[in-house]
Parts: C-alpha cells; sequence; structure tokens
C-alpha cells in the first residue's frame, strides 16, 4: 500500500488482486451469497478512496479490516432497511365483524339476567355442557339448572322484543 | 468479471496521495479556530468589562472548562477520523471533564444554588440569546470538522459524529464566553448546557449522515 500511495500501479494492481481473495473469504462468511460480491466491490472503492490514511508505520491488516468491518455493518444496515417479506396467499381471511359483534350483543343482554340464569345459559346453550355436567359443575340441581335456562331465555326473548319495538 | 473491471478502473485512477496525519487535521483546526476568534474581536463582541471578568474566579473558570473540552474534543475527534482508532475512550474522557467543570462551578459558589438557578431561568430572554449565539458560532468547526471527516475514514459512525458534535458544541461556546456578560456559574451551567446540547444534537446527526 505504501508504494500505491507513491502512485506504483503495479503494485496496486497485485495488492487488489490479494485484496480481493482476502474480501470474499471475509465477505462470503458473513453475508449471503448474493450480496458478497457487492460488498467485495464496495470495500475495494472504499479502499481506494481512502488509501491516503493508512499509515505506513503501522500493519496493513488491521487497516484494511477495519474499512471491511465497517462496510460489512454498513451493508447489514441497508439489508435491514430493505428487507421485504412476501405475504402468503392465503392470507386473506374472512373477517370476524359478525361474530364479534354477536358476541358483545350478546353479552351484554346476558348481563340484564340474573347471574344465575346468565350462567346456566353460558354453560348449557353456549359452552355445551350437558344439564347434568352444568349441575356437577355449579353444585346446584339439575332441575334448578332447568329452571335458570328457562326463565333466563323467556327474559331475554322479552329483552330483544321489547328493543325491537323500541327500534 | 465486474471485479475485475473494478480493479482495472482503480489501477487507472491511481495518483500518489499524501497520507493523512492527525497533527495536520488539529493544526487546521486551531487555525480555523484562531481566524474566527480574530474575526469576532474585530467585530467588537469582547464583553465590556473584561478587566473587571479577568479578576473572577468564575470567568477563569468558564473559560479554562471550556478551553479543555474544546481541546479534548477535538483532539478525540480528528483521531476517530483513523479507521483503527476508536473514539469511545475519549467521549468516556469528555463526558468526565465536562462533569469535573460543572463541580469546579458548584464549588466556586456553593451557597444558594436553588436560588441561583432560579435567577438564572427567569434570565430565559438572555438564555435563549446565549443559546442562539452559541449555535451560529459553532458553525466554522461544524464544517470543519465534517470536511475533515469526510478526508478521514471514521469506522465507528456514532461515535465520531458525537464527537463532532461535542467538539463543535465546546467551540461555539468557547468563543462566546469572551462575549457573554454572566459569569453566575448556575446560569453558566444552565444556559451553556442546552446551548452545547442543541449543537451536539445537531452538529452529531448532520455528520452522521454525510458520513460514508
Amino acid at each position: 500500500m505504501g508504494a500505491a500511495q507513491a502512485g506504483n500501479g503495479m503494485a496496486y494492481r497485485r495488492l487488489l488482486g490479494e485484496l480481493r481473495v482476502w474480501l470474499l473469504n471475509f465477505y462470503a462468511r458473513r453475508l449471503p451469497p448474493a450480496y458478497v460480491e457487492d460488498a467485495v466491490q464496495d470495500a475495494l472503492i472504499t479502499i481506494h478512496e481512502k488509501r491516503h490514511t493508512y499509515d505506513t508505520a503501522r500493519p496493513f491488516i488491521p487497516w484494511m479490516a477495519a474499512i471491511a468491518r465497517f462496510k460489512w455493518i454498513d451493508r447489514l444496515r441497508a439489508m435491514e432497511r430493505d428487507r421485504k417479506e412476501e405475504l402468503p396467499e392465503g392470507i386473506a381471511i374472512a373477517d370476524h365483524e359478525s361474530a364479534v359483534t354477536s358476541a358483545a350483543v350478546l353479552d351484554k343482554l346476558l348481563s340484564q339476567l340474573k347471574p344465575a340464569q346468565a350462567q346456566a345459559i353460558r354453560l348449557v346453550k353456549f359452552q355445551g355442557y350437558t344439564v347434568e355436567e352444568a349441575s356437577a359443575r355449579t353444585g346446584w340441581s339439575v332441575s334448578l339448572i332447568k329452571v335458570n335456562i328457562h326463565r333466563g331465555l323467556a327474559k331475554l326473548a322479552s329483552i330483544i322484543q321489547v328493543q325491537a319495538h323500541a327500534d | 468479471m465486474q471485479t475485475d473491471r473494478l480493479v482495472d478502473h482503480l489501477v487507472a485512477d491511481l495518483v500518489p496521495v499524501k497520507p493523512r496525519r492527525t497533527s495536520d487535521d488539529l493544526v487546521l483546526l486551531a487555525t480555523i479556530g484562531i481566524v474566527e476568534l480574530a474575526l469576532f474581536f474585530l467585530w467588537g463582541r469582547m464583553r465590556a468589562d473584561t478587566m473587571i471578568a479577568l479578576s473572577l474566579p468564575s470567568f477563569w473558570w468558564k473559560l479554562g472548562s471550556l478551553t479543555v473540552l474544546t481541546i479534548a474534543g477535538a483532539a478525540t475527534a480528528t483521531r476517530s477520523f483513523d479507521p483503527l482508532v476508536s473514539p469511545r475512550k475519549g467521549l468516556r474522557l469528555l463526558a468526565l471533564l465536562a462533569a469535573g467543570a460543572f463541580l469546579a462551578g458548584w464549588a466556586i459558589e456553593p451557597d444558594h444554588v436553588a436560588t441561583a438557578a432560579l435567577r438564572a431561568i427567569s434570565l430565559w430572554r438572555r438564555g435563549l440569546d446565549c443559546v442562539c449565539s452559541m449555535v451560529v458560532l459553532s458553525l466554522p468547526a461544524v464544517v470543519a470538522l465534517i470536511v475533515l471527516m469526510a478526508r478521514g475514514a471514521p469506522t465507528d459512525r456514532n461515535g465520531s459524529s458525537l464527537a463532532i458534535g461535542a467538539t463543535s458544541a465546546a467551540w461555539g461556546a468557547f468563543v462566546f464566553a469572551f462575549d457573554c456578560p454572566h459569569d453566575d456559574p448556575c446560569y453558566i451551567a444552565i444556559w451553556y448546557l442546552v446551548g452545547c446540547s442543541i449543537v451536539t444534537l445537531i452538529g452529531s446527526q448532520v455528520s452522521r449522515r454525510m458520513m460514508r
């Protein structure tokens, strides 16, 4: 590099040839194959432009490695900025608007019932438990579960009817 | 194949170059600083009560602290333009020096800090004038350091840009200290800190964007 700084073209060509091999190995271990050649060229251009910053009193390899590493970090940043992820074709799905709305409306209606009636309806009508399972789960008798469901549904019907009239 | 052509192009483009020396950068910076200071004095911006101020310990504290910070910052920034030199140690030293300067200022006038701080804040119009002056006076240092950075090969983008911002801020405050009529350490600590923070932020952001 000292000779290149003085303008020796032959020495510079030999140096660039050796640098190219070194840089190829350096970037091949650190970058995806598609980016390696570009990174090598980028580093060669930078080394050429910044050759005056090399101090001939110091070893050459650490100077070159510092520049190669800087350009590597630069390239990683650029890759991060330019990262594009293809969306899978099956990503489009039906919306959940009606289900969400129904759940919200039902929750609002159930909140107007007595807690025991609402719980019995939730267990048997929404979550699929049998009357006996609901009885075992709540500790209430089977007949009480049935009565709560019956009265709860009747009240729900009347609430809905009133609201329909009001609308 | 493309790389072969690039090598041919680079060899054809080869011209002798003069190796970069950090000392050359420092001499250039000092020259720019002296010219700016001379123009500043010729413009008649030196404070009218300079002779009185020279007898105040707070004036010397202000000037001395900013001189040390400017020199340490310039050395850190220009050294970091060498690809093998990290500015991190220099930046830590700068932070310690700044903290030491604040402590020294507190030692000069340890009493009634809260009252002095309130008084300093109440002088916010003058404070903002000081901040604006510091920003303008730091511009030559920002430009000079960015030019030197472009000639060098810094490899720590964040560190070098922060060193450029901090050095420019210290330099702008140093030049302004000859004009500033305030010697109250609390006023200086508050408003110089605001001015230096703004210059550091602007200088580091601009230089960071221009670093290749």
